[in-house]
């Protein structure tokens, strides 16, 4: 009697505190998940009262699609780059703040703040720059490289996107870095000074080893966002110029939403997050090997 | 503890609550009750031209004064929301408006849903005929146009007080005014990057003018792959066009530079004498110089004189609406129809049209001068029957973004002519 309705208490406290969050999750991400796949099988414009079945040729649409693996293949050149200089970036950042300057509090604010702006607000701030500020400055102090407009030139458009993820999400990943610098044993940190190891020694040996739990979460958190980009994509290039930044959220978007052509639109977001999703594991698994106990 | 988790099992009741009651109020009211014999009727307009849903609120209530058993009440898109992303939504609800407005490519796609209108009064008066599947199944609301828009003022004063821009009429005449232009020391146009301007609107001529098929036979003939562009006339004479246009831009060392705020300011104070845009344009020209007086000079395609498209501007009804068949009821739909004809034969709906919302009307009968230079020109083109298919109307959704970026790149010199022709052909051919 009394184990039942403690069984029933425990579940009732269980369904109070994720049954909410349960309920959003399978509404806004499980169903439409399973919905999205079964269009992939269908020939739809959104709009139409017939919505005939077809198989795989949705899929057999992807794979012929040019534009959408030239985007995928963009889209992983971009996340390389910003993946590496979020963490190298971040990780320098944390560093600085955590060695104890003067105002370091300040500084970690500010260095924050750029990830609490939005994506689309923080696209059209750096359009303005990029367009406007950059060139002006580049005129009145004679430097050639910033006197046309970045978001002209197709290589220098792609490093425009890079340059804002990273500004983005630096301050983001350091908030990390700095938890996971904390919590770097100070006997070890001690003890190598007493043997007089150099401070780069230390970064070296001591604690990035430590700090592998911390470059898991912010590898895969910038991953996984980077591959996802659209919101900057769209405010800061819009694809342009010449539709050489397309990332692949935003082809995806615009087969489904532009061309009106759901079924392979949903099929390419399959691809994609098929893609990203092995890219992610695999990260994940091989980052947890790396691991170190103190 | 106990206590707050009672207070939230509240709240989220509340939360489920709330979102029930809104639903509800939202299913209903869609027929009131009776009312002194006539039954009254609710009808619903969504909108979107989203700038002018004051005017057409106040339209709708003028409307209902007219006529008061019969309620209109208007919904508006958003700015930067697609009518058919609307559209859909509401239909995917249940709940469509009796009459859409939709850009005039997507009404196609809603072909099932809309009723036919091709026995209402007023498509006898049409300037110009829209038909789907042999069938008028929307009403057009505004007219819209396009093509190389000068500032009278520079053209009178570099060509002379009595230019006229018929005068234009091949594209060895448009670079001898360009030069003419230069001369004076004014630049001759600036060309805006915009890839929608390029795209739907710049390239859309060379669909338009095929000399033996209309812009829907010609659209067959590219999804086909038969479309041989590189020794197609209208292409290459379109093209040779853009050639005259880019050498004599005011922004060809930085091209993309070039962006529509900027190109219409130059025109609006004169600092440039054209640009290739459209009669929306006027509320941005407006902005930098209000006493400015445009006009519109044909793109033209050769050098051949007589050739029509080279006297002739791109007009077409842009925004239509259709009335749903589906879920709106006979009443409905007769009180549709009636708010239609108030538009096109009632003092106050035409003055609403012309006045109000500054749209140019599709209508023959409507003879309410129109209150800026552009509407007017773009007017007395489309009452002249000189004027060639909005070719944009017809184009997949798509097509401004990729075929823009394709024309972009033509203009900043980073593709010739082939590598242009074969973009677009293989753009077609992946449209199935």
């Amino acid at each position: 009697m009394l184990t039942e309705k403690k069984l029933t208490r425990k579940w009732g406290t269980q369904l109070l505190f994720t049954g909410p969050t349960l309920l959003a999750f399978i509404c806004v991400i499980i169903i439409p998940f399973i919905y999205g796949v079964y269009m992939t099988f269908y020939k739809w414009d959104g709009i139409s009262s017939s919505m005939p079945f077809i198989g795989f040729d949705n899929y057999a649409s992807v794979f012929q699609d040019s534009k959408f693996w030239a985007s995928v293949w963009l889209t992983i050149k971009y996340v390389a780059a910003s993946v590496l200089l979020i963490n190298v970036l971040a990780f320098f950042l944390a560093y600085l703040v955590t060695a104890g300057i003067r105002g370091q509090n300040f500084f970690r604010t500010a260095f924050f703040s750029p990830n609490l702006i939005g994506g689309l607000v923080l696209g059209f701030i750096w359009q303005f720059m990029f367009n406007v500020f950059l060139p002006s400055l580049g005129e009145s102090l004679g430097w050639t490289f910033f006197t046309k407009t970045w978001l002209g030139d197709e290589t220098k458009a792609f490093w425009a996107l890079v340059i804002v993820t990273v500004w983005q999400y630096a301050g983001y990943m350091m908030v990390i870095f700095i938890a996971g610098l904390m919590s770097v044993p100070k006997d070890i940190i001690e003890a190598a000074k007493i043997d007089g190891t150099s401070g780069f020694k230390q970064i070296l040996y001591m604690i990035l080893p430590l700090m592998v739990p911390s470059f898991i979460v912010t590898v895969f958190l910038s991953l996984q966002r980077s591959f996802m980009v659209y919101d900057v994509n769209y405010a800061l290039t819009g694809g342009g110029p010449f539709g050489s930044t397309v990332m692949a959220s935003m082809h995806v978007y615009d087969k489904a939403f532009q061309r009106f052509d759901y079924g392979v639109g949903q099929a390419e977001a399959f691809v994609l997050f098929f893609i990203v999703a092995i890219i992610t594991i695999t990260q994940v698994y091989l980052t947890k090997k790396l691991e170190v106990e103190a | 503890m106990k206590k707050l988790s009672l207070s939230m099992l509240v709240l989220v009741f509340l939360l489920v609550i709330s979102a029930c009651s809104n639903s509800t109020n939202n299913g209903g009211g869609q027929q009131n009750g009776q009312d002194g014999g006539i039954e009254n009727v609710k009808i619903t307009v969504l909108n979107s031209k989203s700038e002018i849903h004051t005017q057409m609120t106040e339209a709708a209530q003028l409307f209902t004064k007219a006529n008061p058993h019969i309620q209109v009440e208007v919904i508006s898109t958003t700015q930067d929301q697609s009518p058919v992303e609307r559209a859909s939504a509401l239909y995917a609800s249940g709940n469509p408006a009796t009459l859409t407005m939709l850009d005039t490519g997507d009404i196609e796609k809603f072909a099932d849903k809309a009723l036919d209108l091709s026995n209402e009064k007023w498509v006898s008066d049409l300037a110009q005929q829209f038909l789907i599947d042999g069938k008028t199944i929307s009403f057009p609301f505004a007219v819209e146009g396009y093509g190389l828009i000068y500032n009278k003022q520079v053209l009178e004063q570099v060509a002379g007080a009595n230019f006229d821009p018929a005068s234009i009429n091949t594209t060895d005449k448009l670079e001898s005014l360009f030069q003419s232009i230069e001369q004076a020391g004014i630049v001759p146009l600036y060309i805006g990057s915009m890839d929608w301007s390029l795209g739907n609107h710049l390239l859309a001529i060379s669909y338009a003018t095929q000399a033996d098929t209309d812009v829907k036979g010609f659209i067959e003939i590219l999804k086909q792959g038969n479309a041989d562009l590189v020794n197609n006339h209208a292409f290459n004479g379109l093209l040779s066009t853009f050639d005259v246009m880019k050498k004599y831009n005011g922004g060809k060392d930085d091209p993309m530079a070039v962006i529509y705020e900027q190109s219409t300011a130059s025109v609006a104070k004169g600092e440039a004498a054209m640009t290739f845009n459209g009669n929306w344009l006027i509320t941005e020209l407006l902005k930098s110089n209000p006493d400015g007086q445009y006009g519109f000079i044909p793109v033209p395609v050769s050098n051949n004189e007589a050739e029509k498209a080279n006297s002739s501007v791109a007009i077409g009804a842009t925004k239509q609406f259709f009335l749903d068949k589906e879920k709106s009821t006979p009443e409905q739909q007769e009180a549709a129809k009636q708010f239609l004809n108030w538009m096109v034969y009632e003092a106050e709906g035409q003055d609403f049209l012309v006045n109000k919302a500054n749209v140019i009307p599709a209508f023959k009968n409507i003879e309410l001068e129109l209150n800026n230079s552009l509407a007017i020109a773009i007017n007395e083109y489309n009452l002249a029957g000189q004027s060639i298919e909005f070719a944009g109307n017809f184009v997949p959704g798509d097509h401004w973004k990729v075929l823009g970026a394709s024309m972009q790149k033509y203009l900043a010199d980073k593709t010739d002519r082939a590598g242009l022709a074969a973009e677009i052909e293989e753009y077609w051919k992946s449209i199935q």
